[in-house]
């Protein structure tokens, strides 16, 4: 190892081999940490969620390393005994923002040092100097891929990367993103693993963790319901343009057809309306039709109800005309419809019974 | 389909060494077979060596042969989510259908399935007449059809797996697909665990699928003072310097009026050579033309990147269980070989002579229609409702596509 991770460095990330290895040598359980002799290693992981709760982003507090790297384990345990996806992916999310704040104030190898002894990516030194841009760290192209996954901009896009032999060169910056964002899959992923679905809380932590839901509770947002039926104007471009070709009675790829039937089936479109929109396709076969929208709808067969797929397919498929502002910030057609509905204020306003009349 | 062609099918299995089935890492892959005649797939099917798999087609004679391109703890699990995935080969389908050359007039036709308009050559999206998508097409392939798909092979493989994903020659193979075109099976170990999302990824960066110019280092420091990449540089940043710099050496004003305002296409045209030289400099300098912006630059980028762009069956990439024919099995629709081809040697591989698997005898068909056909060094056609002797690759052929009988 080039650089020597000191005990802030493993208090500022948890992921570290280190942080790990030096969190079993205190050879203390969760029962120890709860008890009054570390009640301030208690009261900072306490403060820690609240601020995930509250989605306060503060810098690491170095002040006692010991009981920083220590109170981690135990919020993570508060955590995950809550069984609340929404305080774990809250969680998740903030304790990534500050790993990734951290990192930015690094020197470049700090971070490699991290990220090497975090993850297994094989990351290496590659020192390209480009014209007004340095690319200082190269990453497998698979690893990149996984770690990559969730993001939505363009230039996370591999089209829009330096490639070459089979690396991704990266500057600090990139590096920093891509460390914290495997930082919070690591959190989530850890979560569905055996040993932790049957995880149960030791019992003295139990008044803790109530005390942490309720303080959750008056934050908590719920997945807003959408209201029942279209609101034209709040559609996508890619639906827009598909109910234009349905309009104007063309056939459609597979693809079209399985985007458009999935999308009004999640606004709340009934089975009959969805048929209704593709009777004017040219190759409409009503009874195959209906069994296909009502198999989506999840009404029949597997019982599930399908998703649109996500932009990407979209796009890979060809049936991306384009983004508007909104696409930007969502990677989903279904959420482009939320955000849209939000910015059209609250929903219900618009009802879509009234919409419905105006013809799509 | 005839007895004739499975008679023969079973010949051609019967005669081959069991080693030419052979597919590497057999045992971790399903293998699936359509029969003729049959719709359904006979599929999770285990192998432990190329002997076995020889001895199920013998006695069975599928019309088509194949293999997954992913690797299973448990290939024979019926369920997937019990075979245990265990990575894939990524592949690249190239389908000479795809493509739009120019000796589809020739041999396609189409028709519109809504109102009966007819036409030759590569099919429209929609019908031109009442504007419907319901194409239907029958489309034959030829030399040129292959020819380029060929060359996409070439391009996939020059142009993008070898110096950008750093695929090394012995971790790919080619193989002509036994009918239309090409596979690529690429099973370096670096990219074998890729999920969907990930192959997606791949299979848009060699169709240039959003790519972002801005994101490849074009940045207008004041105006008209425009930096930009190097043809040097790796990945898309060089190949959008290097494609700008062909396209504008070649380019008459007429060409770069059709992309660029007619102020800004004059202006590039008249200091062509400045322009050229400044890109090539060290470091290379983009600007410095009258009335030319980062924009203009975007759509010359655009321009100029089309032909870079590779033509693929997407899906086949990003599916990480995709199943492929195996090689050295027929293609029931064509009976052709699906032949590895030494990719040193690509650039003299003819398809339609090396992949014929019948060399001896003669048929006597009835043929009801078909373009000019050539199956290794006989040709045949354009002919209508004639019955004749051929040989016997170019007469199966003819069957197989269903153009002709037996008689």
């Amino acid at each position: 190892m080039s650089l020597m991770l000191t005990k802030e460095d493993l208090a500022k990330y948890p992921f570290l081999k280190q942080s790990a290895a030096y969190i079993e040598s205190m050879q203390l359980n969760l029962s120890d940490l709860a008890a009054g002799d570390y009640s301030g290693i208690l009261h900072k992981a306490l403060s820690r969620i609240r601020d995930c709760i509250d989605k306060t982003v503060r810098p690491t507090d170095l002040s006692d390393p010991d009981s920083e790297i220590l109170s981690y384990p135990l919020s993570l345990a508060l955590v995950y005994g809550s069984k609340s996806n929404w305080l774990l992916n809250r969680f998740a999310t903030i304790e990534a923002k500050r790993v990734e704040e951290e990192l930015r104030r690094e020197p470049g190898d700090k971070i490699l040092e991290v990220a090497k002894s975090g993850f297994s990516w094989e990351i290496e030194h590659a020192n390209l100097k480009l014209e007004y841009e340095d690319l200082p760290f190269s990453i497998p192209v698979q690893s990149y891929l996984e770690a990559a996954a969730s993001f939505n901009d363009a230039h996370w896009k591999l089209v829009n990367r330096y490639v070459k032999g089979g690396r991704v060169f990266l500057n600090s910056g990139s590096l920093a993103r891509l460390v914290s964002e495997g930082f919070k899959a690591k959190i989530i992923r850890r979560s569905s693993e055996r040993d932790l679905q049957n995880f149960r809380l030791p019992q003295v932590l139990a008044p803790h963790l109530d005390e942490i839901l309720r303080y959750a509770q008056d934050n908590m947002q719920f997945v807003e319901e959408l209201p029942q039926g279209l609101v034209s104007d709040a559609r996508p471009p890619c639906i827009v343009a598909i109910m234009e070709d349905v309009r104007a009675g063309k056939s459609l790829s597979h693809m079209a057809r399985f985007a458009l039937t999935t999308f009004m089936v999640n606004v709340g479109e009934s089975v009959d309306e969805v048929l209704k929109i593709f009777g004017n396709v040219a190759d409409f076969d009503e009874g195959k039709a209906k069994y296909q929208i009502e198999h989506i709808a999840g009404k029949i067969g597997s019982r599930t109800k399908y998703s649109p797929p996500k932009c990407d397919v979209l796009r890979s498929f060809g049936l991306c005309v384009g983004m508007d502002e909104y696409c930007r910030s969502v990677k989903h057609p279904l959420s482009y419809y939320r955000k849209r509905l939000k910015s059209m204020g609250a929903p219900g306003g618009k009802t879509g019974a009234r919409d419905r009349k105006k013809g799509v | 389909m005839h007895e004739i062609v499975r008679k023969e099918f079973s010949k051609y299995y019967s005669g081959l060494a069991a080693e030419d089935l052979a597919v590497p890492d057999m045992q971790q892959r399903e293998f699936a077979f359509l029969q003729f005649g049959g719709e359904v797939m006979i599929r999770h099917m285990k192998f432990l060596e190329p002997k076995t798999l020889k001895d199920y087609i013998v006695e069975n004679t599928p019309a088509h042969i194949y293999h997954s391109s992913a690797y299973y703890k448990t290939p024979e699990a019926a369920d997937m989510n019990e075979k245990g995935w265990n990575g894939a080969d990524l592949v690249f389908d190239v389908d000479s259908d795809h493509i739009r050359t120019e000796c589809k007039v020739r041999h396609d036709v189409w028709h519109c399935m809504e109102c009966g308009q007819e036409g030759a050559g590569f099919p429209p999206e929609s019908c031109p007449r009442c504007r419907m998508k319901k194409i239907d097409t029958r489309a034959w392939i030829c030399e040129d059809c292959l020819e380029a798909a060929k060359k996409e092979v070439i391009k996939i493989i020059d142009e993008y797996l070898v110096p950008d994903f750093g695929v090394a020659d012995s971790d790919f193979e080619v193989f002509f697909s036994g009918h239309r075109g090409y596979h690529i099976h690429v099973r370096s170990e670096a990219l074998r665990m890729l999920s969907g999302d990930g192959r997606r990824e791949i299979a848009d960066y060699v169709r240039g699928i959003g790519l972002d110019i801005r994101s490849h280092g074009f940045r207008e420091i004041k105006k008209e003072v425009l930096i930009g990449p190097d043809m040097k540089d790796g990945g898309w940043r060089g190949r959008i310097a290097r494609a700008v710099y062909e396209f504008v050496n070649r380019a008459s004003l007429e060409d770069l009026k059709k992309v660029v305002a007619p102020g800004v296409a004059k202006s590039l045209f008249d200091n062509k050579e400045r322009f050229l030289k400044n890109i090539e400099s060290d470091p290379p300098y983009w600007g410095g033309l009258k009335g030319y912006t980062q924009e203009s630059l975007e759509k010359i980028a655009l321009a100029s990147i089309k032909d870079l762009i590779c033509n693929i069956d997407e899906r086949v990439t990003i599916d990480s269980k995709r199943l492929i024919r195996c090689p050295n099995s027929l293609h029931g629709k064509s009976g052709l070989r699906t032949l590895r081809v030494d990719y040193s040697g690509i650039d003299s591989f003819d398809p339609l002579k090396e992949a014929v698997a019948f060399r001896h005898g003669s048929i006597r068909i009835y043929v009801k229609e078909a373009p000019r056909v050539r199956i290794g060094d006989e040709e045949l056609g354009p002919l209508k409702d004639r019955t004749l002797e051929v040989p016997l690759a170019l007469g199966l052929y003819l069957i197989c596509r269903g153009a002709a009988e037996p008689r």
